[in-house]
C-alpha cells in the first residue's frame, strides 16, 4: 500500500501517539512487577534507569528510520538485509504488533470484568472494543493521531488529579531508606522497568508517516515522548509505594487501583476515585490497541503491496483468538513477559545491527 | 510438547466468536459501501443521462431552430408576436395583455405583465402614460416612426423613464422574465421586445431573528428576499473585497443562489470546492437552504450537522472575515456558513460583543451543558444499575431509597422520562402561542409530580432528565442541540449494556467518528486537534479582542493577520 501523501502527522502528534502507546498496562502493574524484582523501596530509581535505557533504544531506532525517511521499516528492511531476510524480519515485527494488541485487549477485559462488570462474559467486553478500534483505524494515521490528541489531555488532567488526591495517605517513610540495600537490587529491576516503556518501536513506522518538514525533529519527539511517560510512571510508583508500602504492593495484583480504592475523600460528589483511573486507563489501552493494530495492518499491506482495508478486517479475528488463548490471569502475565522478552531482542538488538549494516552499505556507495 | 501446545488451543466457541468479530463489521462495511457506491453510480448515471438529454435537447433545438426558426424568435409582426407569447403563457390567469396605440399614431403596441409581481403603479404612471402621450411634440418627422429601428431608439432614449431595460429576441427567455415580474413591450414593426424591469417582489420587513435572539447585538435578521439579504451584508460596512457570486439551482424551478466570501481572505481552494459542490446539485426544486445543506455536506450518515445555518447577518459577516464562505438562497432567511467546526456550534455572536471574562465563563458553561446533555442520563444509568459501589455510600443509600418501589430497571425508567420530555418539546414547538404555556404546565406537572407519586420513576431520575433537557436548550445552535439529544439515547443504551465501560466505549466511538469527520476539508474537531495553540484563543475561552490578532489558522486564509 502506498502511504497517502496527505495522511501525514506533525511532530507534536507523533509525541502524543508515542506517549499514548507507551502508557498502558504499566500504570496498573508496574509497581508490583518492579517491586517483586527489586524488593526495596528504590524502585523509582529502577524506573528512572529503565526510562533512560528506553530513550537510548528509541534514539537508535529513530536514527535508523531517518536514514530512510520516506519508507517504513517494512520497506527499508528489505533494502538493508535483502528481500527475504527483510521480509522475515518484518513478519516478526508484525506478529509482535498483533500479539501485543491482543494482549492489551485481554488485560483490559480482565480488569474491566474485575472492577466494573462482574459477570459479563469476556467476549462481550472485547467485541465492541475491537469494533470501535476497527472503525477508528479504517481512516488512517491522521484520525488515530487526532483521537489520541483528544484523550491525552483527559488522561493528563485526571491522572494528576487522582495522584494528588492520594497524597492524603502518602507516607514518606515507606520510601526510606534510599539505597538501603545497595545498588544491586535496583539494577535487577531495570529490565522489568524497561519493559514498561515498550512503545518506541512505533517510530520504525512513524518517521515515515511524519510530515516532510518535521522529520528532522524525530529525535526530539522520542525524547519528549518518553520523558512524559517516565514522569507518569515515577509518580505512579512513588505514590503507590508511599501509600501501600512494598509489602502491600507485592500482594496486590493491581496495586494502583487498590491505592485508589483505599482512600475516601468525603464531601465531594465521588468519594472513591478508581473509576476516574479506570476511565483514563481504558482509553490508554484503547490507544495502545489501535496503534499496534494499525501498525500490524499497515505492515501486512506493505509486505503484500495491497490495499490496507482487507488486512484490517482480516486481523480482527486473529487478534480476538490470540487474546482469548491465555486461560487465566497468570497465563496472561506470562504471555506479557514473553512479549516483553521478544521486544527486547527485536527492538533492542536488531535496530543496532541494522543501523550498523546500513552505515557500512552507505560507506560503500 | 505437543500436548502443551494443544492445551492452549482455544475452544471451538472462541473460533466461532472470532468469526463473528470479523463477520458483523464486514457485513456492515459491505452494506454501507454498497449504499455509497450505488448512490455514486446513480449520480454517474444521472450525469450521463443529463448529458445525453442535454445533447438530445441541443439536437432537437438545432432541428427546431432550423425548421421553424420563426416561432422561437420575435418576427416584428405585431399579431404574430403577441400570438407567440399568448401561446406560451396566455392560458395563465395572472398574465395580463394590454393592447394600445403609441404616441398618437396608429402603431399598435402591447404590454404583457404578471399581476401581483409587477409594479402596477410604475406601469400606469410612467410606462403607459409616456407611451400613450403625444410624440409629435418632440419630433416632427412623423413618417420616420414607421421605421422600426428609429422608433425603437426613440422610445428607448426619449420616452421610457425606466432604469432597467433590455432588448429580447428570444420568446422563451422573455416569457421567463415576464413570469418573474418584468413587463414586455411589443411594438408593431420592431424585431424584438423591450423588457422593462418592473419587478416588485413580495417581501416582509426586516425583523429580529426569532431563532437566534440576542440580548446585545444588532436586531437585524435575513428575510426571504435574496437581494435584501445581500444588501444587508453590503450594508455592514464598505468592503470592496466582498464578492457575491450567483448560481442558479434547481432543474425545473430555477432559483437564485449566491455565495459570498471576502476575496482577500478566503482560501481560493475552499471557494472552488464550494462552487464545485453547488454545481453538482441535481434536483428539480431547491425548496430551502436545508436542501442545499444536505446536498453539499461531506457525510450524510453523520449525526452532526456539517454546515452552520443562521439568520443573523452579523454572524455571517464575522464568518466571512474569518475566511469562511456563506451561501444564501432566494426564498429563505437562513444563510449557510461553511466550513463549520464543532466548536462553532457552541458559540454565539454575543460572546464577542460582551466583555471577554463573562463571555469566557458563559462559553465554558455551554461546554458543560453539552457534556451534561450527552452523558448525564447514561452515567446515572450506569451508576444505578452497575456500580453502586463507586458513588458515596450516603448518596447511594438515598438514591436506592428513592428508587424503592420503582418497578422498572434504570434504563426503562430513563427512557420513559426522556421520551416524554422529547414529546413535550415537540408538541410545544408546533402549538399556537396561547396554548404553549398550558402545555408546559401540564407536562411539568405530569413529569415532575404525578409520575413520581405514582411510583413510576424516582425523583432523582426527574432531576437528571430535567437537567439534561435544560442543558440541551443552552446550546445556541438548535440543530446541534438535536444531534446531541439524539446521541444521548445511544449513550443510554451503551450504559444499559456495559455500565461505565459502555459510556467510555461510547465516548471513544463518538471521538472516533468526530476525528474522521471533515467539513469542506477542515477537520470537524479543529481547533481541538491537531493542537494549534494560536487557535485556542477563541475556542473554550474567548481571549480579549486585542489578543486575537490572527485569523484561525485552520482555515488557511490568505491574509492571516486581522489588523494591518
Amino acid at each position: 500500500m502506498m502511504i497517502n501523501s496527505q495522511d501525514k502527522i506533525t511532530a507534536s502528534q507523533a509525541v502524543v501517539v508515542l506517549v499514548n502507546y507507551i502508557l498502558a498496562t504499566g500504570i496498573l502493574t508496574l509497581p508490583r512487577t518492579s517491586v517483586e524484582k527489586v524488593k526495596s523501596p528504590d524502585v523509582w530509581i529502577s524506573v528512572f534507569l529503565g526510562g533512560i535505557i528506553a530513550i537510548i533504544a528509541a534514539v537508535i531506532i529513530v536514527k535508523l528510520s531517518q536514514k530512510y525517511p520516506d519508507k517504513t521499516f517494512y520497506q527499508y528492511s528489505q533494502d538493508i538485509v535483502g528481500k527475504w531476510a527483510g521480509w522475515f524480519l518484518s513478519l516478526l515485527i508484525i506478529v509482535y504488533f498483533i500479539t501485543i494488541s491482543a494482549f492489551e485487549v485481554r488485560i483490559m477485559a480482565e480488569v474491566t470484568s474485575i472492577f466494573l462488570l462482574e459477570g459479563t462474559p469476556t467476549w462481550a467486553i472485547i467485541l465492541p472494543f475491537l469494533w470501535i478500534g476497527l472503525y477508528l483505524i479504517s481512516s488512517g494515521i491522521n484520525a488515530i493521531a487526532r483521537l489520541f490528541e483528544i484523550i491525552f489531555p483527559i488522561t493528563f488532567v485526571l491522572f494528576l488529579l487522582v495522584a494528588l488526591m492520594s497524597m492524603g495517605i502518602f507516607e514518606i517513610d515507606n520510601l526510606r531508606p534510599v539505597l538501603g540495600l545497595g545498588v544491586m537490587p535496583v539494577l535487577k529491576g531495570v529490565k522489568t522497568a524497561t519493559l514498561a516503556f515498550l512503545g518506541p518501536e512505533i517510530m520504525l513506522l512513524l518517521v515515515a508517516l511524519m510530515k516532510q518538514s518535521e522529520k528532522t525533529k524525530a529525535v526530539k519527539v522520542v525524547l519528549v515522548g518518553l520523558t512524559i511517560p517516565l514522569i507518569f510512571y515515577v509518580i505512579t510508583v512513588v505514590m503507590v509505594i508511599g501509600a501501600l508500602s512494598i509489602d502491600g504492593v507485592v500482594t496486590r495484583t493491581w496495586p494502583t487501583l487498590e491505592l485508589m480504592r483505599s482512600f475516601e475523600i468525603p464531601g465531594l460528589i465521588f468519594e472513591r476515585f478508581e473509576s476516574f483511573l479506570l476511565v483514563i486507563w481504558i482509553m490508554q489501552i484503547f490507544a495502545t490497541f489501535t496503534i499496534t493494530y494499525f501498525a500490524a495492518a499497515l505492515g501486512l499491506a506493505q509486505l503484500f503491496k495491497k490495499n490496507i482495508q482487507p488486512f484490517i478486517f482480516g486481523l480482527l479475528p486473529i487478534i480476538y483468538i490470540i487474546s482469548m488463548t491465555p486461560k487465566n490471569i497468570n497465563d496472561l502475565f506470562k504471555f506479557g513477559d514473553m512479549i516483553g522478552n521478544a521486544a527486547l531482542y527485536l527492538f533492542g538488538v536488531f535496530p543496532v545491527i541494522l543501523l550498523f549494516i546500513s552505515k557500512l552499505k552507505g560507506r560503500k556507495t | 510438547m505437543w500436548e502443551k501446545i494443544l492445551a492452549y488451543i482455544p475452544e471451538w466457541k472462541v473460533f466461532m466468536q472470532g468469526f463473528i468479530v470479523f463477520f458483523i463489521p464486514y457485513i456492515i462495511f459491505k452494506l454501507f459501501n454498497g449504499i455509497v457506491s450505488k448512490q455514486e453510480m446513480n449520480d454517474d448515471d444521472m450525469v450521463k443521462m443529463t448529458d445525453q438529454t442535454t445533447q438530445k435537447n441541443e439536437l432537437e433545438y438545432q432541428k427546431e431552430s432550423s425548421s421553424k426558426e420563426s416561432y422561437d424568435y420575435y418576427t416584428g409582426d405585431f399579431n404574430l408576436d403577441v400570438e407567440l407569447v399568448r401561446k406560451e403563457i396566455g392560458h395563465n390567469w395572472d398574465v395580463h395583455f394590454r393592447e394600445f396605440h403609441i404616441g398618437n399614431t396608429d402603431i399598435r403596441a402591447a404590454i404583457i405583465f404578471l399581476d401581483g409581481l409587477s409594479d402596477k403603479e410604475l406601469i400606469d404612471k410612467h410606462i403607459l402614460t409616456s407611451l400613450m402621450g403625444d410624440f409629435s411634440q418632440k419630433d416632427e418627422q412623423e413618417s420616420l416612426y414607421e421605421k422600426g429601428d428609429f422608433l425603437q431608439k426613440f422610445i428607448k432614449n426619449e420616452v421610457l423613464s425606466v432604469s432597467d431595460l433590455t432588448e429580447e429576441y428570444d420568446v422563451k427567455q422573455s416569457v421567463g422574465k415576464i413570469l418573474a415580474g418584468s413587463t414586455a413591450l411589443i411594438i408593431d414593426g420592431m424585431p424584438n421586445v423591450l423588457m422593462l424591469g418592473t419587478v416588485k417582489e413580495k417581501s416582509r420587513n426586516i425583523e429580529e431573528p426569532v431563532s437566534e435572539a440576542l440580548v446585545r447585538g444588532p436586531r437585524l435578521g435575513f428575510t426571504e428576499t435574496l437581494s435584501d439579504n445581500t444588501a444587508l451584508l453590503r450594508q455592514h460596512g464598505e468592503n470592496s473585497d466582498l464578492s457575491i457570486i450567483n448560481f442558479q439551482v434547481g432543474k425545473r424551478t430555477k432559483k437564485e443562489l449566491v455565495i459570498a466570501y471576502v476575496k482577500e481572505i478566503a482560501d481560493p481552494n475552499l471557494v472552488e470546492e464550494v462552487k464545485k459542490r453547488i454545481q453538482t446539485i441535481n434536483i428539480d426544486d431547491v425548496a430551502e437552504s436545508g436542501y442545499v445543506e444536505q446536498l453539499i455536506e461531506d457525510n450524510y450518515l453523520s449525526p452532526f450537522t456539517q454546515v452552520q445555518n443562521t439568520e443573523r447577518p452579523d454572524r455571517v459577516f464575522a464568518a466571512l472575515m474569518e475566511g469562511r464562505v456563506a451561501i444564501l438562497l432566494d426564498g429563505t432567511p437562513f444563510a449557510l456558513i461553511v466550513p463549520v467546526t464543532f466548536s462553532m456550534l457552541l458559540q454565539s455572536p454575543e460572546d464577542y460583543y460582551e466583555r471577554w471574562l463573562p463571555s469566557t465563563l458563559i462559553r465554558l458553561l455551554r461546554y458543560l451543558a453539552a457534556a451534561i446533555t450527552l452523558f448525564a442520563p447514561s452515567i446515572y444509568i450506569s451508576f444505578v444499575s452497575f456500580h453502586q459501589g463507586l458513588i458515596p455510600t450516603k448518596l447511594a443509600l438515598s438514591m436506592m431509597g428513592t428508587r424503592e418501589g420503582v418497578p422498572f430497571p434504570a434504563i426503562i425508567e430513563a427512557l420513559i422520562m426522556e421520551v416524554a420530555i422529547e414529546i413535550l418539546r415537540e408538541a410545544g414547538l408546533r402549538l399556537p402561542k396561547p396554548i404553549g404555556p398550558t402545555m408546559g404546565i401540564v407536562g411539568g406537572l405530569v413529569i415532575g409530580e404525578a409520575a413520581v407519586q405514582a411510583g413510576i420513576v424516582s425523583p432523582i431520575m426527574v432531576i437528571v432528565v430535567a437537567l439534561t433537557a435544560i442543558s440541551s436548550f443552552a446550546i445556541p445552535q438548535y440543530n446541534a442541540g438535536i444531534s446531541l439529544r439524539m446521541l444521548r439515547f445511544v449513550a443510554m443504551f451503551f450504559a444499559a449494556l456495559f455500565g461505565l465501560y459502555g459510556v467510555i466505549l461510547f465516548f471513544l466511538l463518538l471521538c472516533s467518528h468526530l476525528v474522521k469527520l471533515k467539513s469542506f476539508g477542515i477537520p470537524f474537531v479543529s481547533p481541538t486537534v491537531p493542537y494549534r495553540a494560536s487557535d485556542w484563543k477563541d475556542f473554550m475561552v474567548r481571549m480579549p479582542l486585542m489578543m486575537m490578532k490572527r485569523r484561525p489558522k485552520m482555515l488557511h486564509s490568505k491574509d492571516s493577520s486581522r489588523q494591518d
